[in-house]
């Protein structure tokens, strides 16, 4: 809400105050706003605000060509960008029944991965600044820059790559790029020992966030919780696994749980994808280079292209949760209809609403962090 | 176990009638409901065939037919299966049943879909504004809703005149607009 339409409301005397947290804070995640009612410094009521980057994403795509929306979607999340490009792409293959080359298909699991590593390193990163420490902040934004580098190196963009299309991927892996990103994962797999001292073992970040927004395994089913938060409940549950898409039921890989259900536990579940996603992309490495081929399917022309009339629903498990696209096409050279289920559409809103009563208002942004939300998705 | 549960619900579901079922791939359903039975359909599918996730509600705006489609997601944690059961209301009024006593996360969408296409849901927990707090025109994702219209009749183009970009004109430079091109 603008301040200019805030009206204040006159209510009967009480201990209770509202306050407005957000859109402008530092323990918010983007532009994002909580109006919270506090009796001393504990919560008893949060209502979430959204709206501050509606940009109307869902109306734009209707009115572009299947093809320029791929310039768009990645804008959806900022953090982790390279799932929605790929889950749009899917869903595109989907309607048309293209075969995406296996080549493509290993490049696109590459993106992923790197994409979930660089997210997490900004949300582990964030949730430290939102306990004091601004040390580990420093450097999972250092550390994520340099994987920046390699996406830049891969496709030309830093953060929004725009590198796949329905069918495949733009370019070919640049010579020399696998032994450069060879040598960037031991580097981060160097890295992962001082983060544990400086961080993820670190009594003053351990004790804060013990105990802080628990959520059982019971609760987090109740209210659609998916991702890293789901697994920090216990349910070894991931879409990579169980609902497979691209090459993923080809890889190995484990699926870390911890029990606790709380900050502590949400971060030390993404501690723990760091390193299975550094697993990941040792495995695409060694695979790569073997699987030769085509890097897309031909396609029509993409200024002309009608996809058949059909509807499909994608899912990719992006560094947050559960990412889904429901398109449905009338066989037009534009989508009929685009629905992005961001997975923070939960955990910003209904989530985090309910988990920020009763606990101290210094917590609500330990809270957030750790649920790893991301405002752009609810807005969209 | 969860082929079993598969099968048993492929068999249930081609039986009862008013229910289209068609399985797309081995883990894509789709369901076509009437809207009076959807909500009984849901809580069978919760239940007894551990549908326990409801992934999305997704509204479409039929606007030829007049109708709006509404779209349940749901996800099987033990089937590894997703079930989409489509069903269609009429445009006018727009009104349904809301599913928050079955699904709590329903309370997200249908607030959603209640800003964005005006459908009122009846029986959810909250259809206060969301997004488009100062927003007082139409629903805008309906289909008569056009948003370059609205920005047209509402704002007014302003030449854009930096004076860097005079200054190289001055000397011979510049941005050179095809007139077909210039916005009217």
């Amino acid at each position: 809400m603008r301040p200019e339409n805030y009206q204040a409301i006159s209510q009967p005397a009480s201990n209770e105050y509202e306050l407005n947290f957000g859109p402008n804070h530092p323990g918010i995640e983007g532009n994002y706003a909580f109006r919270v009612k506090l009796n001393g410094d504990t919560v008893v009521s949060a209502r979430a605000d959204a709206g501050y980057l509606h940009r109307g994403f869902e109306k734009l795509m209707e009115g572009r060509l299947w093809i320029q929306n791929i310039a768009l979607v990645p804008r959806i999340c900022v953090p982790d960008p390279v799932p929605m490009e790929v889950c749009y792409s899917l869903a595109i293959e989907d309607l048309c029944g293209l075969e995406v080359p296996e080549r493509a298909q290993w490049i696109r699991v590459m993106q992923l991965e790197m994409s979930r590593l660089a997210a997490h390193l900004f949300a582990f990163g964030g949730h430290a600044a939102t306990t004091g420490m601004y040390t580990p902040m420093f450097w999972g934004v250092a550390d994520r820059d340099l994987i920046l580098d390699r996406f830049e190196e891969l496709t030309g963009g830093r953060v929004y790559s725009i590198y796949n299309i329905p069918g495949g991927v733009r370019r070919e892996v640049p010579e020399g790029f696998l032994g450069r990103l060879s040598s960037l994962l031991d580097y981060l797999e160097s890295r992962l020992p001082d983060y544990d001292s400086l961080f993820f073992t670190n009594q003053v970040f351990v004790k804060r966030a013990r105990g802080v927004g628990t959520l059982t395994q019971e609760k987090a089913l109740k209210w659609g919780v998916t991702g890293p938060n789901l697994r920090a409940t216990g349910l070894a549950f991931d879409v990579r696994r169980d609902d497979p898409y691209l090459v993923y039921d080809r890889l190995e890989f484990d699926i870390p749980t911890e029990q606790g259900g709380d900050a502590l536990a949400r971060n030390l579940i993404r501690r723990a994808e760091l390193k299975q996603s550094i697993h990941i992309l040792r495995q695409v490495i060694e695979r790569l280079p073997s699987v030769t081929g085509p890097i897309r399917a031909p396609i029509p022309n993409p200024l002309a292209w009608n996809v058949p009339a059909g509807e499909t629903y994608t899912r990719v498990e992006s560094s947050k949760g559960e990412l889904a696209y429901y398109i449905v096409s009338d066989g037009s050279d534009k989508p009929y209809r685009v629905h992005v289920r961001g997975p923070s559409a939960m955990h910003a809103v209904q989530v985090l609403e309910k988990l920020a009563i009763g606990s101290r208002l210094e917590d609500i942004a330990q809270i957030m962090f750790s649920l790893d939300a991301c405002p752009p998705e609810v807005d969209r | 176990m969860s082929k079993d549960l598969n099968i048993w619900l492929d068999n249930l579901l081609e039986d009862i009638e008013s229910v289209q079922f068609r399985r797309k791939s081995s883990r894509r359903v789709r369901v076509d409901v009437a809207a009076e039975a959807l909500p009984a359909l849901l809580e069978l599918l919760q239940g007894h065939a551990s549908y326990v996730h409801l992934s999305a509600i997704t509204c479409v705006d039929w606007i030829e037919e007049d109708e709006f489609e509404l779209i349940y997601h749901l996800w099987s944690y033990e089937a590894h299966s997703l079930v989409s059961a489509h069903t269609r209301i009429p445009r006018d009024p727009g009104v349904y049943l809301s599913i928050y006593d079955l699904y709590q996360p329903a309370a997200f969408f249908e607030r959603d879909i209640h800003e964005m296409f005006g459908v009122y849901f009846e029986g959810s927990p909250d259809m206060e504004k969301f997004i488009l707090t100062e927003w007082n025109g139409p629903p805008p994702m309906r289909k008569d809703f056009d948003s370059e219209a609205f920005v047209n009749q509402t704002f007014e183009w302003e030449e854009y005149r930096p004076k860097w970009l005079e200054e190289i004109e001055a000397e011979g430079g510049g941005i050179t607009t095809r007139p077909e091109d210039v916005r009217r």
